[in-house]
């Protein structure tokens, strides 16, 4: 593993670096590395070959400082600006997974010359009326004292497959990855609990700013975010390839399909 | 030095859920229907459960307790100082316990300010002013952002305290709650200010805040025994390290009870109410079955290393005061004392002696007692338990504490 602390604007940043190629920025989601797992998953792994990924955690998340000034979508825009410039990447690709997808779509819209090319996996971020998001936070509660079928109902297409159960397994799992979960839903609650509930009602309309090519890509069975809010991406960026959506898959694409996400992610970074 | 205090806490549950609710429904709290709520059978429910508090008042109890909740049947008071308000037109002399406002549910910390010390007004300075930032289930009703709750609630705390004691008009310039104009009309009557309690699960960031205000601790559990003990040893070494010394005045625990003329009648006479609370009214508060809302991953509000020394503790699934199988199972809780008189006090009392509490904080009105058994414990509490619990905590409390409590007085203590 090659994690290390990264000093931005005084404050310390967990990074996970890997791979050769292009700079690409991962920000990640709730079942995803740093959020559940200390390392990289198979999805990252595959695209090592032609991109040098670069995945911090969060603020609070992992060995990254949690950071008290933020209470808003704004000041992670702002925190992962810092980050950028701390590593030096003028140009540089983005791909972002649910809460990560919408900190991606919200740095793009503002700095739309810094991002070569843009990919979101079941971001949150948008309002669409008559599909809300849902409820991570009520889910995470245990129910009968120690399961989380709710839960992984809602990150996967079903609570029962064997990867779901593996990052969010009933009773109490391996400590550190519970404080990861932890820490993640806790960073989650600064910037998505207080309604608006993970959105953002200004981005849609700003979304024709993006000028990077952009990937839409979606699980099928999505019960966190509803595709209609892949479809609205897709409809609302100007240079949106469509949206590849993933059959039999639900929230968390790129850990249910890998072998299907991962080459569709690397084709459309490397224009194949 | 004072006796044990003697306080009436009345939680205003929803008393007509059909028998198989348990079998139906999740969860009594944030999501449970309320279109189960009944307005023919429940017409008249809020007199009677304020009539219930004035007659406590009428037997000499040292006070009436009140709290908020929201969107559940455990609780009806979203608003305990709607219910407040009536009391301090209902009653005379005991004070008005509410404990407490849930500050970060509210907009602006100075509604709750002004409503205080209203109500001290009204009261004639008989309210005890109790403060908690809200737990699991409140996070649900009113979308509060668990991460900064905490944060949010002490700024709150401080702000009304210093606008009861400073005069006004004055800016706040706090990180939630910036305030240009600070300066309520009316401040409270007591001076310096009401008494304020704040309650806690033995979180030891809530007792030292507690402990460097100088206010008192209220400790929320249901269930007592050594869990209790350690709280009040806990909370003694904090008050010591802050250049304080514990009295029994500080310290409060919550129970309830239910007194009838013999063991064998009063078990009789409470078992349906007792089953309706605990099955129904815990149900995802304290109880495994449903979603569990009150502490869980979902409502992150203690920083990741107190989690982190939290789950090394964990056991997943271990039962709560609401799971408990039977009635002996009950009995070994400490949680709800049902007997004669002659069984009532011993029990309390030994929680007393072990807890060195001098705040107890009854429940007499259980899940759906019937209202004149409800009274009938109430009275049978006041006149065949109370006076005993008054003259044996006085000496004890006099043989622990009237030292330090001189040494305060004179002045070698804050």
């Amino acid at each position: 593993m090659s994690g290390r602390l990264l000093e931005v604007n005084q404050r310390k940043v967990w990074i996970l670096e890997d791979g050769n190629g292009p700079p690409l920025l991962y920000l990640h989601g709730f079942a995803d590395v740093h959020s559940v797992k200390e390392n990289w998953l198979p999805f990252h792994e595959r695209l090592f070959s032609h991109a040098r990924v670069i995945a911090p955690a969060h603020p609070g998340c992992a060995q990254t400082e949690e950071n008290w000034d933020v209470g808003s979508i704004e000041d992670v825009v702002f925190h992962y600006l810092e980050v950028v410039d701390a590593l030096a990447l003028k140009e540089f690709d983005l791909v972002g997974a649910c809460v990560g997808g919408w900190i991606a779509a919200e740095i793009a819209v503002r700095h739309p010359e810094k991002i070569r090319k843009l990919a979101l996996v079941g971001a949150a971020g948008l309002f669409v009326e008559g599909a809300p998001i849902g409820d991570v936070f009520m889910m995470a509660q245990p129910e009968r004292g120690a399961t989380y079928v709710g839960l992984r109902s809602m990150l996967f297409s079903h609570a029962d497959l064997p990867k779901a159960v593996e990052f969010f397994p009933d009773g109490r799992g391996e400590i550190e990855d519970e404080l990861r979960r932890y820490q993640m839903l806790r960073f989650s609650s600064r910037i998505g609990f207080q309604p608006p509930y993970f959105y953002n009602r200004s981005l849609k309309n700003r979304l024709h700013r993006i000028l990077a090519p952009t990937l839409v890509v979606w699980g099928e069975d999505d019960h966190m975010v509803p595709l209609s809010h892949g479809e609205t991406y897709a409809r609302s960026i100007p240079k949106a390839q469509g949206i590849k959506i993933i059959k039999q898959a639900g929230h968390s694409v790129h850990v249910e399909a890998p072998d299907l996400a991962s080459p569709i992610v690397s084709d459309f970074l490397t224009d194949r | 030095m004072k006796p044990v205090q003697l306080f009436c806490w009345h939680f205003m549950a929803y008393p007509y859920l059909a028998k198989d609710f348990d079998e139906k429904y999740d969860s009594g709290w944030v999501t449970v229907p309320n279109s189960l709520w009944d307005n023919e059978q429940a017409k008249g429910l809020y007199q009677e459960y304020i009539d219930q508090l004035a007659y406590a008042d009428g037997l000499g109890f040292d006070g009436s307790v009140l709290n908020e909740h929201h969107q559940n049947i455990y609780g009806l008071m979203p608003s305990p100082n709607l219910i407040a308000a009536a009391l301090t037109q209902r009653t005379t002399r005991g004070k008005i316990v509410i404990l407490g406002n849930l500050l970060p549910l509210h907009l602006n910390p100075m509604r709750m300010a002004e409503e205080y010390a209203m109500l001290d007004q009204m009261s004639n300075g008989r309210l005890i002013a109790g403060f908690a930032p809200g737990g699991g289930p409140e996070t649900f009703n009113y979308d509060v952002p668990s991460a900064t709750s905490r944060e949010k609630f002490w700024e709150a705390v401080d702000l009304i305290v210093r606008a009861w004691t400073e005069d006004g008009p004055f800016a706040h310039e706090g990180r939630y709650y910036p305030l240009r104009y600070v300066n309520p009309w009316p401040k409270p009557l007591q001076k310096p200010l009401p008494p304020i309690w704040i309650p806690g699960s033995r979180s030891a960031s809530t007792l030292v805040e507690v402990a460097k205000r100088g206010f008192s601790y209220f400790l929320s559990s249901r269930s007592h025994g050594g869990e209790t003990h350690k709280a009040q040893q806990q909370f003694a070494e904090i008050l010591a390290q802050h250049g304080d010394s514990y009295q029994p005045s500080r310290f409060g625990i919550l129970m309830s009870a239910y007194v009838s003329d013999s063991d064998r009648q009063a078990r009789e006479e409470c078992e349906e109410g007792v089953w309706y609370f605990l099955k129904n009214c815990l149900k995802g508060h304290l109880r495994r079955e449903g979603r569990q809302l009150t502490f869980g991953p979902g409502v992150p509000y203690i920083p990741a290393p107190a989690w982190r020394e939290y789950l090394k503790g964990y056991k997943p699934g271990r039962p709560l005061l609401g799971d408990v199988a039977n009635w002996e199972e009950l009995d070994a809780s400490q949680s709800i004392i049902v007997g004669s008189p002659e069984t009532v006090y011993r029990r309390i009392w030994k929680i007393v002696e072990q807890s060195k509490a001098g705040n107890l904080l009854i429940q007499f009105h259980i899940g759906n007692l019937p209202a004149e058994l409800t009274r009938k414990s109430t009275a049978l509490f006041a006149r065949k338990v109370a006076p005993a619990l008054r003259d044996d905590s006085l000496r004890f409390f006099e043989k622990h504490f009237a030292v330090a409590a001189k040494e305060r007085e004179a002045g070698a203590l804050p």
